[in-house]
């Protein structure tokens, strides 16, 4: 269970401005992070920059196929998802949710989960970076994408973290229920 | 040696989720509850004592020295080798100018899990199963906060993509210390599951009480 957040008593007016703040710069973080190269190669007689796209067709051009379907997903298509869902969260609570109220909360504990996963290519650049560093014959160098794409991961966790899901079930009734195992 | 397993009960507790309050069972061991509304699962009845999670914990404070100190992987190309460390891709984001996201990957790949573990450690110690002790509430809260910013598995996934990518370029064999931080990133995640859903201090449902006011 990866939500945990203590929340006030009762569901805080401003957390759908928050968390919509948020995701907003997320998503201005995101077009800096896609366009400028996150990482330079320095090669004899070639110096080769990868954006997070190019890094992923060059994986594919290596023939590492699942490798680039897990650096795609990491860093393409979980930002893209999460930024997706948490506006469509956003919408749907501007009123009272009625019967979508579960699938809604699902679709909230899976951005949570998912989020962290985007450091992936943070992570990647900077062990590269320390890893492969032999002068002329190879070095390879972070570069300003990946700071824009690490303030946008930030930027998406902190929008799920200030979104508090109650707002989802704020018209249902609140009553002390008993469970079975 | 872990202590037998027992059945354990809670206090009433808040869904961290969606706010009902619930009233959870006595749970044996594998046993699982989950919110009666949106389904959350609340807590497990746990297979293993609290000894378990202590002993995880432990354990991955104590790899982490290693992890820090021994060569993480050895890279070599021609004739030239040389080792990196865990915090090698930290520095060389910090000696590109990237100050504040070199500090960034340290936390949230070494500071925080260490953290975590430490809290977790405390925890261990002054929490009790269904008794409501403010300073193991107050702990609990901390950890959940670091929790969310821990992330040495995400690291080492990072790490193995890296390892395949770097194949046709260098050759890279995996030093000591990889495999410290990679037994200290699951020795993070066993204990911190393991506490969090079968040995955590539940929040009592008083302090969410407000909720009530909704009825």
């Amino acid at each position: 269970m990866k939500i945990h957040r203590q929340f006030p008593a009762a569901p805080s007016p401003d957390s759908r401005g928050r968390a919509a703040a948020f995701a907003l710069s997320a998503a201005v973080m995101l077009i800096p992070a896609n366009l400028l190269p996150v990482l330079s190669m320095d090669l004899p007689g070639e110096l080769r920059t990868d954006t997070i796209f190019s890094g992923i067709v060059a994986l594919c051009d290596q023939g590492l196929w699942p490798l680039a379907l897990i650096v795609f997903t990491a860093s393409f298509l979980v930002p893209v998802l999460k930024l997706g869902g948490l506006g469509w969260l956003l919408f749907a609570t501007r009123r009272p949710v009625g019967e979508g109220a579960l699938g809604l909360t699902k679709l909230y504990v899976t951005l949570d989960f998912i989020g962290r996963w985007s450091m992936l290519d943070v992570f990647l650049v900077a062990f590269l970076s320390g890893t492969v560093r032999f002068g002329a014959l190879a070095t390879v160098r972070p570069q300003p994408g990946i700071v824009a794409f690490a303030a946008a991961v930030v930027f998406t966790m902190l929008a799920t973290d200030a979104f508090d899901p109650r707002a989802i079930w704020s018209s249902h009734s609140q009553s002390t229920e008993e469970i079975t195992a | 040696m872990s202590a037998p397993p027992a059945a354990v009960s809670f206090p009433p507790q808040s869904c961290p989720v969606c706010g009902l309050v619930n009233r959870l069972p006595r749970l044996q061991p594998g046993e699982c509850a989950r919110c009666h509304r949106c389904e959350t699962t609340l807590a497990v009845g746990p297979r293993s004592g609290r000894h378990s999670a202590s002993a995880f914990t432990l354990t991955g404070l104590l790899l982490a020295g290693p992890a820090v100190a021994l060569p993480f992987v050895t890279v070599s190309k021609f004739q030239s080798a040389h080792e990196s460390y865990l915090f090698s891709g930290a520095h060389a984001l910090w000696d590109s100018g990237m100050n504040v996201l070199a500090v960034w990957v340290g936390l949230c790949g070494l500071a925080v899990p260490l953290l975590l573990l430490g809290t977790l450690a405390a925890l261990l110690v002054v929490s009790e199963p269904g008794v409501d002790r403010p300073a193991a509430n107050f702990l609990l809260r901390i950890a959940r906060a670091f929790e969310q910013w821990a992330m040495p598995e995400v690291q080492m996934l990072a790490v193995l993509v890296a390892f395949a990518k770097l194949g046709s370029l260098v050759h890279v064999q995996p030093g000591p210390g990889l495999w410290c931080y990679a037994a200290m990133a699951l020795c993070t995640l066993v204990a911190w599951r393991n506490f969090e859903l079968c040995h955590a201090p539940q929040i009592p449902a008083a302090e969410s009480a407000g909720l009530l006011e909704h009825e």
